[in-house]
């Protein structure tokens, strides 16, 4: 789950992260009463958890006597969609060098990655393509405690010794965050020190529950009511819905649904071990899109168990037909529940992929 | 077979849950199939004395260790405990642990791992459906009655996408020396490349099957490093993108994660790729 900024910060700033002073508000009048804090000019952050925020008119700097104006017509605007509700008060700062900085899990050395430039202040993604070198790399195996001193000197080179620093109190944060990755994304060197001028925080999904978040902010709320059954659920604008155990058996359905020209509505993976009443859940969820004319269940036991799947699919009692494929553990058990009940029931993926196709031509 | 056969010893780790009991019940009937030594102990902290399956339970690896040979540990304990039990079983002297477990923190994942390989401990998945030598042992929840014994190598992400290509290859006449599920999260201990290396050495195997997904570039840096004849799948051609990480992760992934710029960078080294897990069994025929 993604952090709004404002969080990030906060969370940085007990680490001892160095950032510009500045102030949460959720209502124009609020910066009247503040404002004083923050000197001549100030920047307003629209909290919104939305890519290029920035130049969707999300972030504006504002002087001292105009700033509530502005703030009360940033809190009138949809960044992207998105309403702001809340927006980030800061002090402004007189940039004299930008620099990026973060960690962030690398699946192929399976350590984390440290990626620090001094070209700052430019797409830095345009930058690792076109100038690999310019963002230096360091790789530390998750059981090292501190980052040691040759990377943070491999990584800064002539940067200010400071940010060394900061780089360790960002990987402190990045571990005990259960962090995916934490940036600073600028780092910015200012007349009277350095600041994290922005701080982004995404938190693994797995470690919710210890990390004390009991909600996901980043799910819709028909993707919510999926994950309290355990399914992940991602909705499409098909007319085929599709029930799988596991992603990629899932997603080799939607594969070859795309292959012989049909359209999936949904993607639906009911995970492992799937009981009666999930399998019961997933078929009356599929089922409530009102896009959906016909349903395939693809489902291969390994830890789930085809006749708990047979009887699921029998207790939700819908009203579109179902096309049902199962093969695996119990599976003789699962075919007679299904056969004496009228289900289609096929030989193959391919077969029951094919006869769903078919049936919304 | 690669990892084990059927003198392996194997301990269960969680077995008194649900998972942990039925599954030990599924592998000793294999191992009683094909004469192997199946699982000789389970272990649940505070549990020990309890009985699963007809199999001892004992608090700890080591305790189990004391009254059983074993090589290797299959987990079934749920996410939050994982990380730890990969590295119980390492400690202990264990050369193998096979991690079913999904929903594993990944920073969990990743010190474990690292901590595995200290005591040269290899860690299948997690977030894996374990691994099946045909006729020698399972260590997993792979189905059995789908395969056959042969010479085909199977290494796949995916958990139920390997059984459906399993199936085809049995029912073509085309048998499995060991088929491996590496796990579907971000970070997994035995790679695409690790298996491979494991299988050139196996006498059995003879050609290979990859069954990869989106995300990473797992799927071409194994096939890049073997002398293996490989055939390939990847799901995931239709999936809507992924999800991304930020900027970060758009560099360290160099923007390489999706199926068919996967699919384009396998068939540029000769790799050839399936369109949809049917034309498998032929791509492999042409290979052998």
């Amino acid at each position: 789950m993604k952090l709004l900024e404002h969080e990030a910060r906060g969370i940085f700033e007990k680490a001892g992260i160095p950032h510009p002073r500045g102030f949460l508000i959720h209502s124009p009048g609020e910066l009247k009463a503040r404002i004083g804090e923050l000197g001549e000019r100030c920047v307003l952050k629209a909290q919104v958890d939305v890519g290029g925020r920035g130049k969707s008119g999300g972030i504006l700097v504002a002087d001292k006597k105009n700033a509530e104006q502005m703030a009360a017509e940033l809190f009138k605007k949809e960044i992207k969609g998105v309403p702001v509700r809340e927006i980030l008060v800061v002090e402004y700062l007189e940039i004299a060098q930008e620099y990026y900085a973060s960690i962030a899990i690398d699946r192929s050395t399976k350590q984390a990655l440290i990626l620090f430039t001094d070209q700052g202040g430019v797409d830095i993604e345009t930058l690792a393509r076109e100038r690999p070198d310019a963002v230096r790399k360091a790789s530390i195996p998750l059981l090292m405690h501190d980052i040691p001193p040759f990377m943070i000197r491999d990584l800064l080179q002539s940067a200010p010794k400071e940010i060394g620093k900061i780089l360790n109190q960002l990987y402190r944060v990045f571990c005990e965050k259960d962090a995916l990755l934490a940036e600073i994304n600028p780092l910015v060197q200012t007349p009277s020190g350095i600041y994290a001028a922005d701080a982004k925080l995404i938190i693994d999904d797995n470690a919710l529950a210890r990390q004390g978040i009991s909600y996901n902010r980043d799910l819709t709320e028909r993707e919510r009511e999926a994950e309290k059954h355990g399914f992940s659920y991602v909705e499409l604008k098909g007319e085929i819905g599709v029930i799988g155990n596991g992603a990629g058996l899932t997603m080799a359905t939607l594969d070859l649904i795309e292959y012989y020209e049909g359209r999936a509505a949904n993607f639906l993976d009911v995970g492992g071990g799937a009981d009666q009443e999930r399998v019961m859940h997933a078929v009356r969820l599929v089922a409530s899109d009102p896009s959906v004319r016909v349903i395939v269940v693809n489902l291969l036991g390994g830890i789930t168990r085809c006749d708990e799947v047979a009887k699921g699919i029998i207790s939700a009692g819908i009203q579109q037909p179902v096309i049902v494929r199962l093969a695996g553990t119990n599976e003789a058990e699962g075919r007679k529940i299904l056969d004496g009940c009228g289900y289609r029931m096929m030989e193959s993926m391919e077969q029951a992929v094919k006869a769903a196709v078919e049936a919304v031509r | 077979m690669i990892y084990g056969d059927r003198n392996t010893g194997v301990i269960v780790t969680g077995a008194t849950g649900k998972q942990g009991a039925f599954h030990i019940a599924l592998m000793n009937e294999y191992a009683r199939q094909v004469g192997g030594k199946g699982v000789v102990a389970g272990v649940t902290p505070g549990k020990a004395g309890q009985e699963v399956a007809g199999v001892p339970v004992y608090n700890s690896i080591r305790d189990a260790l004391k009254e059983h040979d074993a090589d290797a540990s299959v987990l079934f304990v749920p996410g939050f405990a994982a990380g730890d039990s990969i590295m119980e079983a390492a400690s202990a002297g264990l050369s193998l642990v096979v991690a079913i477990t999904e929903h594993i923190p990944v920073q969990d994942t990743m010190k474990a791992i690292s901590y595995a390989r200290i005591h040269e401990c290899s860690v299948i998945g997690p977030n894996c459906p374990g691994l099946l030598s045909p006729g020698e042992i399972k260590m997993g929840i792979m189905p059995v009655h789908l395969s056959s014994a042969g010479h085909v190598g199977v290494i796949s992400r995916s958990g139920t996408l390997t059984y459906e290509i399993v199936d085809q290859l049995t029912r073509a006449g085309l048998g499995q020396s060991t088929i491996v599920g590496i796990g579907g999260d971000p970070v997994i201990g035995q790679t695409f490349a690790d298996v491979l290396t494991r299988f050139e050495q196996d006498e059995k195997t003879r050609v290979v099957v990859i069954l990869g997904e989106v995300g990473g570039s797992l799927e071409e840096e194994g096939a890049r490093a073997t002398d293996l004849p490989v055939a390939a799948y990847i799901a995931g051609i239709s999936a809507p993108p992924e999800k991304r990480m930020g900027h970060a992760g758009a560099i360290i992934e160099g923007g390489e994660g999706d199926a068919r710029s996967k699919i384009a960078r396998l068939e540029k080294i000769g790799v050839p790729v399936a369109s949809r897990p049917s034309e498998i069994p032929r791509l492999i025929k042409e290979l052998l």
